[in-house]
């Protein structure tokens, strides 16, 4: 099947290189008639993507929002709480622009595929883009648009607050990559993962714990990770009212990443020299990766010692599995995403509370998850314009704010504005007309640039993802030794990064 | 079906034996299914309990939230019905002819043929995806029913090429050489004599080729778009970040579950027959 | 019982199938009009992609901008010969195949013998067992994991009750037996179809027969009824094998390839490659590969098939 022979002396890929550029001649390569014919056969289907499309009208009228009524988005997203909020009632967006939009919901690996396909099609199907910052965002910048020119386009409505008004970890982590300048997306939800815990179990067996275990048990500013532990076995060995004491999404699944880098972190391990400007930025070489590094192998150690005192089925759980387990008072406690809370608080009300998560020898890191919304490059200056509506109007502080209120449960905000605000402060007591805000002050605690935990953002993060997750679930089957795991996800990332990318 | 003489369907012991075994996979195929269905209509917070539910107030709010609010499922199961109905039926009506073709034509790369056609039916989706989404855009067929009709024959079409084939290979040529005596013409002969005598072989490719494509998911999850939906991509959707609604997807399960069902009960009489008289018997 | 199961009875020859020409001349051009609809059709929707998997296992694909191809030569064909996590995933696949594939004839054709000998109730019966295989396969991978979910899970809770106190999905023999059972799960019903099709088509004298003789139940089965479907077997062996191979969507939505890569079969880390990490010439490599791998096996029980059917 496979023909070998040298590899033509190809010029390196270039970024920016238009498709069409990029077809290298067939003579250097196929020299058997067959796959020169099949390139020539599927070489002009494969390469190129002309035709004529056309863009929105756009209407003389002195209202900037309706200059393009009639017009149809479409945005993809993953089937989070704010769009569920706002597909739930698009009609004071319809009603403001005259624009229609088709909201399409997908589960986040389906999502990608369809976006890279879109972008790949050379066309916009999909005008409006849940950009995951990790998966979308990295891979795919130079397919999106850079928001700042339509910010400063004085024929559109202005951003309020400016780009200012977003929480600037977010916007960095969520909306730019590999430089400062760019935009490329707008912070539309933010979910992190903090400490929920049991607190009625808490109150009832803090003296017992305190005698027993030495320290006050209460998660607080001074908690450690290894008081969690011992927290943990506490409740496992000591109390009815839960089976276990602590769970984890420790599936083989993205959630596993997010719950061991907490702890990775925390211990002063790394994924590569400097974790924090490549999770925040992100770039395209993050150098040579290190997680063999001693603090690593330590963190692994510590999380595997971690799991096998948790609840056993943790290796069968994603955030979902863990969710609903301590939901169904299964759990003393768990490091679980902060837009649980509202299911929390529907199933215990007023049972659960939440921290940041505990402290490790070198710092505190609570992985932050949250994705922005941006535009495809490959709209039409009007539906361009036109998306631009939409975004303003998705992420204005008013439809944050009616998200929060949403009965379908809608996400927390991104902007430092709504925080500020007097109602939505209050909301943070019990008893709260808005659940998820009941973690403001545990979440707003974690942005902190010292606590955020930002996983690397870099375009094959997908694959370096999968190495770590899956040599982790390795460790906790029992397959590989901690040092092993840490070695072998060093060697596999070394080597992903190496192959490079080329979106 | 012709039911075995009671001599030939042994002893008491073996027949018990088979009742026994027949109420066996009776309970390990249904409990799924039956709770499935019952999930569906129990209020949410009892599909989740930890120790099974049995005594719970039926309700309908799954169904009533899947068709009301932002996505409602009427869209999805009416894409859902073209597009699998239309790739059946096409299936069949390109399928008959080249599958007659191919079971009476003496040429000699007829081996070859005939191997080439299944094997097309074994290409691995994720890696045809690419081109094909290409050649897609290209037509114009992305985010369109048409586009689904295609993307489900090309794994129906030699599916029913193949087996109606085997079906017309069964009729004896006797048959169609009387008929040409009499005057038809081939195609007469074909549509006539030949094509009511494989009608069950019909039905049978019908029905596999409808369920083949009713429950695609890979296909219709690249080249569907907004307005092309169908329901195995409902079903994904509620696949959220925050969790799964439990409830809603017993719900969907259900509703992708029972139109099959229907189908499946209207004509198994023609499955059961019409396998027999393609696969089997020889005379 | 002369003509052998689909493919063979396609392949096995002019001399048995073709009716005798009467105007020789013009007969095969009938064959070929009647055939051409339909496999220009097929052949659109196959060989272009076909030829492009083989070009683009020769490149690097870029999406950005229109898709882009940068010729590589071999690489990602040093890379698939390489790969050790692949030479694991291949061995699975084989083990996957072989169980599910195993499972479903053995169950489906008891099965089938277990209704046939049934007194009463067949068709009803019948009805019911057929009903699994038109569940989508992403709702019984769904529903697959509603049932074994550690909190939740009507089996968990079963088992628990026998006193199995383990987690489905936690272990890697247990999550890769689930996963196993599903599959065996949707698609035994389809072998029982089939081969009941076949059961109820043996001639009754043939049984008679043998009854009279005095061929009692097991060896009634093992040299009268079971030889006499063994074509229909063989079909039933080849319609499910070729989906057996590329199917991945149960393991997909379980488990994802986990616990510790425990269930990652060639399709799931094809899936994986092509649209998760994008590295669709790499991807192109599996997937002609995997193409290659049914290929042989198909041949394999197709050179069964005709060999039964040239004997009889």
């Amino acid at each position: 099947m496979a023909v070998h022979r040298p590899s033509p002396a190809d010029p390196p890929p270039h970024p920016t290189a238009p498709a069409h550029g990029t077809r290298t001649p067939a003579t250097p390569l196929p020299r058997r008639t067959v796959l020169r014919a099949a390139a020539a056969a599927s070489g002009p289907l494969l390469l190129g993507a002309c035709g004529t499309r056309k863009d929105a009208p756009r209407r003389n009228t002195g209202d900037p929002w309706r200059q393009f009524a009639g017009t149809t988005l479409n945005f993809i997203s993953e089937n989070t709480a704010p769009t569920a909020a706002i597909a739930a009632d698009l009609r004071p967006f319809t009603r403001l622009t005259g624009i229609r939009v088709n909201i399409v919901t997908l589960e986040l690996s389906a999502l990608v595929q369809k976006v890279a396909l879109d972008l790949a099609s050379g066309q916009a199907q999909y005008q409006v883009i849940y950009a995951d910052p990790y998966q979308v965002l990295a891979p795919y910048s130079k397919g999106l648009v850079d928001l700042r020119e339509l910010a400063a386009d004085p024929t559109l409505p202005p951003l309020p607050g400016g780009f200012g008004d977003f929480i600037p970890t977010q916007l960095d982590a969520a909306g730019r990559f590999a430089a400062s300048d760019k935009v490329f997306a707008l912070p539309y939800d933010c979910p992190t993962m903090i400490w929920q815990y049991r607190r009625d179990l808490f109150d009832k067996y803090r003296d017992r714990m305190a005698a027993d275990l030495g320290f006050d048990p209460t998660p607080g500013e001074d908690s450690t990770w290894e008081q969690y532990y011992a927290i943990a076995k506490w409740f496992t060995d000591n109390a009815d009212d839960v089976p276990y004491g602590t769970g984890h999404q420790a599936k083989q699944h993205d959630s596993l990443m997010n719950d061991f880098s907490n702890a990775l972190w925390a211990h002063g391990g790394s994924y590569f020299d400097d974790d924090t400007a490549v999770g925040r930025l992100g770039t395209i070489d993050p150098g040579p990766c290190r997680l063999d590094a001693d603090a690593a192998i330590a963190a692994a150690e510590f999380y595997r010692r971690l799991l096998s005192v948790a609840d056993p089925a943790s290796r069968t759980w994603d955030w979902d599995g863990v969710g609903a387990a301590f939901r169904a008072g299964r759990l003393a406690m768990c490091p679980n995403w902060h837009e649980f809370a509202a299911g929390n608080e529907a199933a215990m009300p007023g049972k659960v509370g939440y921290a940041p998560l505990p402290k490790g020898p070198a710092r505190r890191a609570g992985m932050y998850g949250g994705t922005g919304i941006a535009i495809s490059a490959n709209t039409l200056p009007n539906e361009r314009r036109a998306a631009w509506l939409f975004l303003l109007w998705a992420t204005s502080p008013d439809t944050q704010l009616r998200g929060l209120a949403s009965k379908v449960g809608g996400g927390t905000p991104t902007r430092r504005s709504v925080y500020e605000r007097g109602d939505v402060k209050a909301a943070a007591r019990r008893p709260s007309p808005m659940p998820n805000l009941l973690t403001t002050d545990a979440v707003e605690r974690t942005w902190r640039s010292e606590n955020i935990g930002l996983r690397p953002k870099i375009p094959m993060w997908n694959e370096c993802d999968t190495a770590i997750y899956t040599e982790v679930s390795r460790m906790l089957a029992g397959d590989a030794s901690p040092a092993e795991a840490m070695r072998s996800a060093r060697k596999r990332f070394d080597r992903i990064i190496a192959r490079g990318w080329a979106a | 079906m012709t039911r075995p003489t009671p001599l030939e369907r042994g002893s008491l012991r073996s027949r018990v034996a088979a009742a026994v075994t027949v109420a066996v996979a009776l309970v390990w195929t249904l409990v799924p299914l039956a709770w499935m269905a019952l999930s569906s209509v129990k209020p949410s917070e009892q599909v989740t309990a930890a120790t099974p539910d049995l005594l719970f107030r039926p309700t309908l709010g799954n169904y009533r939230a899947l068709f009301t609010g932002a996505n409602d499922l009427a869209p999805y199961i009416w894409h859902s019905m073209l597009a699998a109905g239309a790739a059946a039926v096409l299936a069949v009506v390109l399928g008959a002819p080249a599958g007659y073709g191919l079971a009476r034509t003496r040429t000699r790369g007829k081996r070859h043929l005939s191997f080439w056609i299944i094997s097309t039916r074994m290409a691995p989706i994720a890696a045809v995806v690419l081109p094909l989404f290409l050649i897609y855009r290209r037509l114009g067929l992305l985010d369109s029913v048409p586009g689904l009709v295609l993307a489900y024959l090309t794994f129906s079409l030699p599916f029913a090429i193949w087996l109606m084939s085997a079906f017309f290979a069964q009729v004896p040529p006797a048959l169609e050489e009387s008929a040409l005596v009499a005057g038809c013409s081939r195609w007469q002969a074909f549509r006539y004599v030949v094509l009511p005598l494989t009608k069950p072989g019909l039905v049978t490719t019908f029905v596999l080729c409808l369920v083949f494509s009713w429950n695609d998911y890979a296909f219709a999850l690249v080249f569907s778009g907004p307005d092309s939906q169908t329901l195995p991509i409902a079903a994904s959707q509620l696949v959220t970040q925050t969790g799964i609604d439990w409830g809603q997807l017993t719900a969907i399960g259900t509703i992708v579950v029972v139109p099959m069902m229907l189908v499946g009960i209207a004509v198994r009489r023609w499955l059961v027959t019409g396998l027999t008289l393609g696969a089997v018997t020889g005379e | 019982m002369t003509a052998p199961a689909a493919p063979a009875g396609a392949a096995a020859g002019p001399t048995r199938t073709a009716p005798r020409p009467r105007r020789p001349g013009r007969l095969p051009g009938f064959e070929g009009r009647m055939m051409t609809p339909g496999l220009l059709l097929l052949a659109a929707l196959s060989i272009v992609p076909f030829l492009a998997i083989i070009v683009m296992s020769l490149a690097r694909v870029r999406l950005l901008g229109g898709v882009g191809l940068h010729w590589v030569g071999a690489d990602n064909w040093t890379r698939f010969f390489t790969d050790p996590d692949l030479g694991w995933a291949w061995i699975r696949t084989a083990v996957y195949f072989t169980l599910t594939v195993g499972l479903e004839m053995l169950a489906g054709v008891g099965l089938a013998l277990a209704v046939w000998r049934l007194a009463r109730g067949r068709n009803a019966a019948l009805t019911l067992l057929l009903l699994p295989m038109f569940v989508a396969p992403v709702i019984v991978g769904l529903l697959g994991r509603f049932l074994t979910d550690s909190t939740f899970g009507l089996y968990t809770w079963m088992l628990r009750q026998i006193g199995y106190h383990g987690d489905i999905m936690g272990s890697k023999t247990s999550a890769f037996t689930a996963v196993v059972l599903m599959d065996v799960w949707e698609w035994t019903p389809l072998i029982t179809l089939i081969t009941l099709a076949g059961l109820t088509s043996i001639p009754a004298s043939l049984r008679e027969a043998a009854a009279i003789d005095g061929a009692g139940g097991w060896s009634m089965l093992a040299h009268i009824i079971l030889p006499s479907i063994s074509n229909v077997l063989l079909v039933a062996l080849l319609i499910r094998s070729m989906d057996a191979i590329r199917y991945f969507d149960v393991i997909w939505v379980t488990t994802g390839g986990g616990p510790a890569d425990a269930t990652k079969t060639v399709p799931v880390r094809l899936y994986e490659t092509a649209f998760r990490f994008f590295d669709l010439g790499y991807a192109a490599a599996i997937g002609l590969a995997m193409l290659a791998a049914s290929i042989v096996v198909a041949r394999a029980f197709i050179r069964v098939l005709d060999r039964e059917g040239l004997t009889r």
